[in-house]
């Protein structure tokens, strides 16, 4: 999987990304997509205590949320990326919402979504070295080291 | 029951201040989760809880020492989550600030408007 790393933080080049909101979206074969934090996120957030995702069938519009997460130190929403309904939810988090510490960009992954406009809103998202050379600028413009707790997905 | 929530509103009150730093820091916390539930907003300053507006304040108080997270970070983070901060007219003058003294972002009103919220709201969190 090509990726960068800056300042310790992890991006995935194949993935596309809204900066502004630290997510990213993945195109699966099936015509959904999947959405997620950032490592950038998660750093941020630092360990997650509780996630809450809007439910399967709820329509977002983009930048609304699909899911709050908190921290000891922060909460939030997490905006949508795109627009679209909700597919499905990673049940995973109930069980062990960490997991979007250790692994923002696999496990950790927030919702599927069937997107409405998918043509138009992926283009106006960053990917590749367009995604990394953003968030080089964000990164070293807001200061920012990630951290990565125990037992989080390890990158060459 | 989850689509309900959506669009209610909250006022919360905070009459706590700088100088209790351990009794500021929830009611931000809730209303940046309300916020974040897409419910309108509002932080209602007053009382002792006006002290935290003035500009240089809220950043030296740290929450948890060594955190980096201060009062100025809960505050900033109800701003970029659209919540409103508004301040008490009459709380200013007993801490002898006014307008230039508050950080960027926040609103004053009145003391009748506390109460007109206060029925208009759907919900009161009073701290």
């Amino acid at each position: 999987m090509a990726h960068e790393f800056i300042n310790k933080c992890v991006v995935i080049k194949d993935l596309h990304y809204s900066v502004k909101d630290n997510t990213w979206v993945r195109v699966n074969e099936d015509g959904t997509v999947t959405i997620g934090m950032t490592d950038i996120a998660q750093s941020l957030a630092g360990p997650i205590l509780h996630a809450k995702s809007k439910k399967i069938g709820v329509v977002r519009k983009k930048g609304r949320p699909i899911a709050t997460v908190e921290s000891g130190k922060w909460v939030g929403p997490v905006k949508s990326p795109i627009t679209g309904e909700i597919v499905a939810v990673n049940e995973a988090l109930l069980e062990d919402v960490k997991v979007i510490n250790r692994s923002p960009y696999q496990d950790g992954w927030i919702v599927k979504m069937k997107p409405s406009d998918m043509e138009v809103e992926m283009a106006e998202l960053l990917t590749g070295d367009d995604a990394v050379d953003a968030y080089r600028a964000k990164i070293e413009e807001d200061g920012v080291t990630c951290t990565h707790i125990e037992g989080s997905d390890e990158y060459e | 029951m989850e689509d309900e929530l959506e669009g209610k509103k909250i006022l919360v009150i905070q009459t706590h201040g700088v100088d209790t730093p351990t009794r500021t820091y929830s009611p931000l916390y809730y209303a940046v989760a309300a916020a974040a539930m897409e419910m309108e907003v509002m932080v209602w300053f007053t009382m002792n809880g006006t002290n935290q507006l003035r500009k240089g304040e809220a950043e030296k108080v740290e929450l948890v020492p060594g955190s980096g997270t201060t009062l100025k970070t809960m505050l900033e983070m109800c701003l970029d989550n659209e919540v409103e901060l508004k301040v008490c007219q009459q709380s200013l003058t007993l801490w002898d600030m006014t307008e230039d003294d508050l950080i960027e972002g926040v609103g004053i009103l009145g003391a009748t408007s506390i109460i007109d919220l206060a029925l208009n709201y759907d919900h009161v969190m009073y701290f």
